[in-house]
């Protein structure tokens, strides 16, 4: 039998709604701190690493292949390559699956994999129009020229393009990610009351999981100017939260008939994950002992009005390619990334609908939704916060540290990817 | 930055060249263009002795008599200095006037050759290009500069109490104008290659690699530098604004230090005369100066202080390292050695003062960018090699660990226990302790062998000394290792005995408890501390005391009191400070009062002065007391072993406290008072004042031998 991905250890920062704590920092700065955080915690000899994977949505322009970045801002050695992955949502798994599918090619063995996100300093863009003309001034030879072109630059020229929304909205569907989330609880009949209900557990149980969830982050020390505090927990979750102040926000995507609202949707924010990963061997040889292993992973397309259904499709082909094995009775843990409240609670009306079953994944028998106690047990996006490159990551991380506090076996990772992909994997404890 | 770029100043091998015993060479290339290339034999720097000069001379007589020369071009073929000045062992103690003089007209005659030199003349200039190496190079028509890391321009000598006399003073006056010249000479200050291109200094800057290239460009044209313009002269103009505006700024340190008024003058009054005056001038304020004690003290501290930073073994910058404790001098010690290049793990108990210390750090690079010591980016990447780790964290393949957390022997023992399980078998285990016996700590260990002292000052990136300190079983090779690794980060180490207080703080602590009971005494917090900055020290001691923080001088002052009773005791004036939480500069209230733009003496405490002196200091030398007293101590030092030679005392006293060096450190300041004289008033003291006073017997011994503490 081939080699398994042992995940050895894991960091992260906190989590930090953007324009808030970590605003100050780059996605390269918070990749760095958690990397440099899981080498100074493990102990490990940056000497042996083989490769640093990072996964990142808004890469900065000014760190470009911001894995390599990261690894020599983190004192890596040299001659050990980094690559940036880019899997949208699903790009902090991306490179947990990489790592193993280098393993697999024998291309390498021990891995710094991860993911990381500054939300808040995704940037502004200029339209095309005043691109051109910025072009067309830097060409401009002659001073009159000069003149000529600067005096055609309109105030609207200078109206920015936020990155963070073009970024959020899907290339081929036109849709916003909020949107595709309006066609889900649509098609789903999903009531506000519902979503609002299950945000408002999300952040119960983030509140309540706040001394565990300590044990996977790490301080951010110095991180600004303005505090005078290190950085020590997620800020999304609100102690406060009720749902008398949920039922009050307005819907965002679909201002007249929606149900999405900021409230019931992930937060957006800044953070960094990193994960030491070996081959079953290499770790053993290490002295390195493995919090659990990666069994199995698959990413899928679907449509990408309907991205938020990714999980299931994921799911399904999980089970296809391992017949009899990996279905969602078998975890002990159930990750779902909380994109929405709406498109969670979507995913998992399907997981029991023998209709879908039969016409969407063409299988007999529904997948079975997981019972609630062991869906997100810590809290999801909706609390924690969902930056983006990171979460997959986080995901995997959170999942393991709960499954060995339970002494559980089995954890079901899974995630919507913007654009229309699922992606689903297995982790396991010996 | 290592530089690897090995003789940039020679060239292809084809071409004629001869060696000369004083490693001048000459070479004539087959483009008529001559190189001389300095390449002192048996030295990493290259130096300007009369042996060179006259070298230099001959040569330039063969090629001032030889035909088809185009060009000359002075390189170097040191790695990492042109030529880093005048040897300064001709001007050490017994060099007379006239030897000076001798001197001074030869380096100016030969200077002036090259400046007549009918070719055009350049200076390729890489690495450090120092006092004559620049004088030289302001003698050539073109100079053109490496941009490595280790190229630095200019004029240093006034820090030494000399006078740039071989034309420096003059030429530079003459191409920048007298104010920048005053602004560079008087400061004395070494310009990397960029900032000397901005200021006119040098003509062109390039890659080491390309550095002969550009030389031979400039020089091919055939073109000398323009003669006199219209600008430069109006700038020699300015000379007599120039003057008082300069002598505002020395005014401090005038009295102390009469070099930079005499370069001033030579600067200003030269700007307006012929260039043959002007180096007559040079040449009698240099004169002047070298006749000083305060020359010959400066000149011998800039020697022991190269003796000290010499490396002795392999030890190297620690490449991996780690600090316990991020207070002050935790954070301090990370940021330097992470600004140097070494990977610090800092390590403290909770995150919040581990956020505290990385706030600081921030700040220190913040500041360095400030004033320019780093850029942006260095700074960033320094930060970066800082790992903060809050609670314990594995300490694998560390090369050196500094326990820099609270003074409490507890504390220590726990901290060296812990470090001995965990940290690496070959990392030295330092602590950065000012009063706790390394021994002691150690013996908690064991493997005591490895455990050292190496004691820093605060702010870590502005004081030079390490007080290396090995226990009683410390392996003499780890403190041969520390000493190194000190010298490698940059600093000077001095090897001290593990006696409370160790050096410094031990000189220091008499002085400043001095200091206090004269307060107690009735004489005011301003009149004290004017007595001691007239004195020559950097800082008065009652303001000094409250930067280093009451309750931390306390804690010192309480070790040394316990450990010589009969020379040192708390004032109460301390404990009282103490106990109202008013400690000093970080409360912002101490024996001065800090809020206002300047700290102003606390008249809350002043008004509370129980004896009050109406009359002032009137008649007295109130820098007398704390003086003696530290002298007295000085000399205990050397009696009980503590330092192995009166010159580590002066160094690390100047070094480690500002102790005016222009005196040359407490035992020379001594000796030109003479031992029997400070016996003398040490005991008219004793029966005054107390048994404090009481004579060393040290110096009771040179009172009656009538001799100093140095051998001359």
């Amino acid at each position: 039998m081939a080699s398994r991905l042992a995940i050895i250890a894991g960091y992260r920062t906190p989590f930090s709604r953007m324009g808030t704590d970590l605003a100050e920092l780059s996605a390269d700065d918070l990749g760095r701190i958690a990397v440099d955080a899981l080498l100074t915690r493990t102990g490990l000899d940056p000497e042996v690493v083989d490769e640093v994977i990072f996964g990142c949505v808004a890469q900065p322009a000014e760190a470009v292949n911001l894995a390599r970045v990261i690894a020599l801002r983190a004192g890596l050695p040299q001659r050990v390559p980094a690559v940036t992955v880019q899997r949208n949502c699903a790009s902090g798994l991306e490179a947990l699956t990489q790592a193993e599918e280098k393993m697999l090619a024998g291309r390498g063995e021990v891995f710094i994999v991860g993911g990381t996100e500054s939300m808040s300093r995704i940037p502004l863009l200029f339209n095309d129009r005043a691109s051109d003309r910025f072009t067309r001034l830097a060409r401009a030879k002659s001073l009159l020229d000069k003149v000529k072109i600067a005096s055609g630059f309109r105030p609207a020229d200078f109206r920015p393009r936020a990155g963070l929304m073009l970024g959020l909205t899907d290339a081929v569907s036109g849709l916003n990610m909020g949107e595709t989330a309006e066609v889900l609880v649509r098609e789903w009949k999903i009531p506000r009351e519902e979503q609002d209900a299950f945000a408002l557990e999300s952040h119960r149980r983030a509140v309540a999981a706040k001394e565990k969830l300590r044990e996977e982050i790490i301080p951010v020390f110095a991180a600004s100017e303005r505090s005078s505090e290190p950085v020590r927990d997620d800020n999304g979750p609100r102690e406060e939260q009720s749902a008398e102040a949920l039922a009050k926000l307005k819907p965002v995507f679909d201002r007249q008939c929606g149900t999405v609202t900021a409230g019931n949707a992930s937060q957006i924010t800044d953070g960094a994950v990193a994960l030491l990963v070996a081959s079953e061997e290499r770790a053993h040889k290490l002295g390195l002992e493995p919090m659990g292993f990666l069994t199995a992973s698959a990413y899928v397309g679907c449509d990408p009005k309907r991205m938020g259904m990714g999980p299931l499709f994921a799911i399904a082909k999980l089970q296809a390619d391992h017949p009899g094995k990996f279905g969602p009775a078998d975890a002990d843990l159930v990750e779902i990334n909380e994109a929405f409240a709406g498109q969670v609670l979507a995913v998992l009306r399907a997981m029991d609908s023998a209709d879908f079953a039969r016409n969407a994944l063409h299988r007999d028998d529904p997948l079975g939704a997981p019972e609630r106690e062991i869906l997100n047990v810590n809290g999801g996006a909706v609390a924690l916060g969902h930056p983006v490159g990171a979460s997959g990551a986080r995901l995997v991380l959170t999942a393991l540290r709960e499954l060995t506090r339970r002494n559980g076996k089995r954890a079901l990772v899974t995630l919507c990817v913007g654009g229309g992909q699922g992606a689903a994997l297995w982790l396991e404890r010996e | 930055m290592k530089d690897e770029h090995d003789n940039h100043g020679s060239a292809a091998g084809s071409n004629e060249r001869n060696v000369l015993p004083s490693g001048v060479t000459l070479e004539r290339r087959d483009d008529g263009v001559a190189v001389i290339t300095f390449d002192r034999p048996g030295s990493s720097a290259n130096l300007l002795d009369a042996s060179v000069f006259g070298e230099l001379g001959r040569l330039l007589d063969s090629l001032y008599a030889s035909s088809g020369i185009r060009g000359l071009i002075f390189a170097t073929a040191k790695p990492s200095i042109f030529i880093a000045g005048a040897d300064l062992r001709a001007l050490s103690e017994n060099v007379s006037a006239s030897d000076i003089e001798k001197l001074v007209d030869l380096g100016q005659r030969t200077f002036q050759r090259i400046a007549d030199f009918p070719v055009p003349t350049v200076a390729a200039i890489h690495g450090a290009c120092a006092g004559g190496g620049c004088e030289l190079a302001l003698a050539c028509d073109w100079r053109v500069a490496s941009d490595a890391s280790s190229t630095r321009i200019g004029l240093p000598e006034t820090q030494l109490g000399l006078v740039p006399a071989w034309g420096g003073c003059t030429r530079l006056t003459r191409l920048l104008g007298p104010a920048q010249a005053a602004d560079l000479i008087l400061k004395g200050k070494l310009l990397p290659a960029r900032q000397a291109k901005k200021r006119g200094l040098v003509d062109a800057v390039c890659a080491p690699e390309n550095l002969l290239d550009l030389a031979v460009r400039k020089a091919v044209p055939g073109e000398n530098r323009p003669g006199r313009s219209v600008m430069g002269l109006l700038r020699r103009l300015q000379a007599p604004v120039v003057r008082p505006l300069a002598e505002r700024k020395l005014k401090t340190t005038a009295e102390h230090y009469p070099a930079p008024g005499l370069a001033l003058k030579v600067i200003t009054e030269g700007a307006l005369r012929p260039t043959r005056q002007s180096l007559r001038l040079e040449k009698e304020a240099i004169v002047q100066a070298a006749s000083t004690d305060v020359c010959k003290n400066l000149i011998r501290l800039f020697f022991l202080r190269e003796k000290a930073s010499r490396k002795t073994g392999k030890a190297r910058l620690p490449e991996r390292m780690a600090v316990i404790g991020a207070g002050v001098m935790g954070a301090g010690l990370a940021q330097w050695f992470s600004s140097r290049g070494s990977r610090v793990i800092l390590n403290d108990i909770a995150p919040e003062p581990l956020d505290r210390g990385m706030r600081a750090v921030r700040r220190l690079y913040r500041q360095g960018v400030a004033k320019r010591a780093l850029t942006e980016h260095d700074a960033r990447r320094g930060l970066d090699r800082i790992s903060p780790a809050d609670g314990p964290v594995p300490l694998p393949r560390l090369d050196l660990v500094i326990e820099a957390a609270a003074e409490k022997m507890e504390v220590k023992r726990k901290i060296f226990q812990e470090l001995e399980e965990g940290a690496s078998d070959n990392a030295i285990l330092a602590t950065n302790t000012s009063a706790l016996s390394i021994s002691e700590i150690a013996s908690v260990c064991r493997k005591p062998e490895r455990v050292i002292g190496m004691h820093f000052f605060n702010p870590v990136h502005r004081m030079p000394l390490v007080e290396i300190i090995p226990g009683d079983k410390t392996d003499p090779e780890i403190t041969g290792a520390a000493l190194d690794l000190a010298r490698s980060a940059g600093k000077i180490p001095v090897a001290v005995g593990d006696k409370p207080g160790f050096l410094v703080n031990r000189i220091l602590m008499p002085y400043l408890v001095e200091s206090t009971l004269l307060w107690e005494e009735g004489f005011r917090v301003r009149d004290i501390d004017d007595a001691m900055t007239a004195f020559g020290m950097p800082m008065g001691p009652l303001r000094l005391l409250d930067e280093v923080g009451i309750d931390v001088a306390g804690h010192v002052a309480k070790t040394l009191a316990d450990a010589y009773p009969e020379r040192m005791q708390i004032p109460d004036v301390l404990n009282t400070l103490i106990q109202e939480k008013n400690f000093g500069k970080k409360s912002g209230r101490g024996f001065f009062h800090y809020g206002g733009r300047k700290p102003e003496p606390n008249q809350e405490l002043e008004d509370r002065q129980t004896v009050t002196r109406e009359d002032g200091p009137a008649g007295e030398d109130l820098a007398e007391r704390p003086i003696l007293a530290l002298i007295n101590e000085a000399a205990f030092c050397l009696h009980d072993g503590i330092a192995a030679g009166p010159e580590d005392v002066d160094l690390a006293m100047v070094l480690g406290t500002g102790f005016a060096p222009f005196r040359g450190g407490p035992l020379r300041h001594a000796d030109s008072i003479g031992p029997a004289r400070i016996v003398e008033r040490l005991r008219a003291l004793e029966k005054k004042a107390g048994a404090r006073f009481k004579p060393c017997p040290l110096l009771l011994e040179k009172a009656e031998k009538n001799e100093g503490f140095h051998s001359r």
